[in-house]
């Protein structure tokens, strides 16, 4: 297993190796022909459960091919009055507009706090009852306030991406290196020139790690808040598809949900790269 | 002494205004709720429940079991079984493969892709799926509790073998250590700040899960307290359990804090 040696360190091997003999057993051990078979070998699995109900009744699970089948039924045929481009939307819109909401107040709100003692020991208390508290608790409470239509969603993902936004910021400025300020200052800069130098810039990949768990956070809400009462969205489509006892469409509905997180996942991670290409530490996952 | 120690205490008023924040919240939030059937300018009592309500219904609930079935300790202690049950099931697979698949290129290839399929949906899309598998019983929210526990396990602890310096394997590999012996005495012990990272983040997960999981499927446990207030029209009862629920978080973060802190003492950050 010496490849592993040469993958585990940080070190970057630009080029090298030479090519060596095909070798069955080296084959058998790389790591793409691994994930080949066990990719194989989950699908043949889940194939099998579903067709051989080992679960117990027929509506346990679907096999992938029924699964497939179903999902684009849904993307051609109406639910509800909407084709799933219809409810991807309705859940992207809550996700978009709760996350921009969470954001535009949560950031801002996280550098004033690090950079302003007496706005700290204002805020600080109150955000630290709140946050233990899962963002799920509000949904009932969201409800009883406003109703079932789009604000109590809205209202729970703003309350679940609000918290990681803010304390990401926070944390961010407090973990800068003194001697940046330091810096600023001996080349004489006032307390703004710290702020607009040293602040925004190091504080930005923190920033921007603290977004992307948020985002994570308001699709984990905008679900369960479908789940709970909606008339659209994914959460809605498999929670439907539970009252009907449809597994296809329910595991159909998860492989929606997981693209689209996949997808978001990754835009966020591009954006990133391009608005803070200095940040240093190892994303290997 | 060619020094002085200087104590710079935080200026008066930075160390009075926290409390006085949290008393003014407590402050304005008793003021803005009208008692039942008083309809003035506060929020009437059917959209708040001002906290001195709300505690003198938790104590209220601590002995009584209407109108949900079962005494606030009771939803307290089923709430704390699932979480806990899920947590060491994510423990201990988790940790293990996360570790595993630092290491072993073996491993990393058939456990990789799989978990690139499972991570991207969020816990709780898993909830209709584990309806129809297990039931509404303890089984399937330990089940979805467990998902969302296994992900941050597996994630810090491969990066914690990932991150392992690379002078000190090489080190150990001069000196002759087998593959599994580098692993035990040399990667799993300098991942071992990344794991302990991963217990809190797993459990703060878990927390979140479950009061999702009972939102939508149970007969007990503190989710379930919510939804039934709200089911029954009880304010009161929805804001007992939402207080419940935070005030429990609070504890096992700061009982995980407290374990943290003792296990890293002596470990280099």
């Amino acid at each position: 297993m010496s490849n592993a040696s040469q993958n585990v360190c940080n070190e970057v091997i630009v080029a090298g190796g030479d090519r060596k003999p095909f070798n069955i057993v080296a084959f058998l051990r790389n790591e793409y022909f691994l994930s080949c078979v066990s990719l194989l070998f989950f699908f043949s699995f889940w194939h099998w459960a579903a067709s051989s109900h080992v679960l117990g009744h027929t509506s346990a699970l679907a096999t992938p091919m029924e699964v497939l089948s179903r999902l684009a039924e849904l993307f051609t045929s109406t639910l509800a009055g909407l084709t799933m481009w219809g409810h991807i939307w309705a859940s992207l819109k809550r996700v978009l507009i709760g996350f921009t909401l969470a954001a535009l107040l949560g950031v801002p709100l996280g550098l004033v706090m690090a950079l302003n003692p007496y706005v700290n020991a204002i805020v600080k208390p109150i955000i630290d009852i709140f946050k233990p508290m899962p963002p799920l608790a509000w949904i009932s409470v969201a409800i009883l306030w406003f109703g079932v239509q789009e604000t109590p969603k809205i209202f729970i993902i703003v309350i679940g991406s609000f918290i990681p936004a803010l304390l990401n910021s926070y944390n961010s400025v407090l973990l800068i290196e003194p001697e940046l300020y330091d810096v600023v200052r001996v080349l004489g800069g006032k307390r703004w020139d710290e702020i607009r130098l040293v602040c925004i810039p190091a504080s930005l990949p923190a920033i921007s790690a603290g977004l992307q768990i948020s985002m994570s956070s308001a699709w984990g809400c905008v679900l369960a808040a479908e789940l709970v009462s909606s008339r659209s969205g994914l959460g809605y489509i498999i929670i439907q598809g539970m009252k009907v006892s449809d597994p296809a469409m329910v595991l159909g509905g998860m492989v929606v949900i997981a693209v689209i997180a996949w997808l978001i996942s990754q835009t966020l991670e591009w954006a990133d790269r391009k608005l803070c290409p200095w940040r240093r530490d190892i994303k290997s996952f | 002494m060619a020094f002085e120690t200087v104590k710079v205490g935080k200026p008066l008023l930075l160390r009075i205004l926290p409390v006085l924040s949290i008393v003014m919240f407590f402050t304005v939030w008793e003021v803005s709720v009208a008692p039942p059937d008083v309809h003035d300018w506060r929020i009437p009592s059917t959209l708040l429940t001002s906290p001195s309500d709300a505690f003198k219904l938790g104590i209220d609930k601590l002995t009584n079991v209407n109108p949900d079935g079962a005494t606030l300790l009771t939803h307290a202690y089923v709430s704390m079984q699932e979480a806990f049950l899920g947590y060491i099931l994510a423990l201990a697979i988790g940790l293990p493969l996360g570790l595993m698949m630092g290491w072993f290129s073996m491993v990393r290839g058939l456990a990789r892709p799989i978990f690139e399929l499972v991570r991207p949906i969020p816990p709780i899309a898993w909830i209709p799926l584990t309806i129809f598998w297990f039931g509404i019983g303890l089984g399937g929210k330990v089940f979805i509790i467990w998902i969302s526990g296994i992900v941050p396990c597996v994630i810090n602890a491969f990066l914690g073998v990932r991150m392992t310096n690379p002078v000190h394997i090489q080190m150990a590999r001069t000196f002759g250590a087998s593959d599994w012996k580098i692993f035990t005495s040399v990667c799993v012990p300098s991942a071992l700040p990344m794991v302990f990272g991963a217990l809190q983040i797993a459990l703060a997960y878990c927390w979140v899960t479950l009061v999702g999981a009972e939102l939508l499927a149970s007969d007990q446990g503190l989710g379930f307290l919510i939804t039934m207030g709200r089911n029954l029209g009880r304010t009161d009862i929805v804001i007992l359990g939402m207080v419940s629920v935070g005030l429990a978080g609070a504890v096992i973060g700061v009982i995980i804090d407290r374990v943290e802190a003792k296990l890293l003492a002596g470990i280099r950050r």
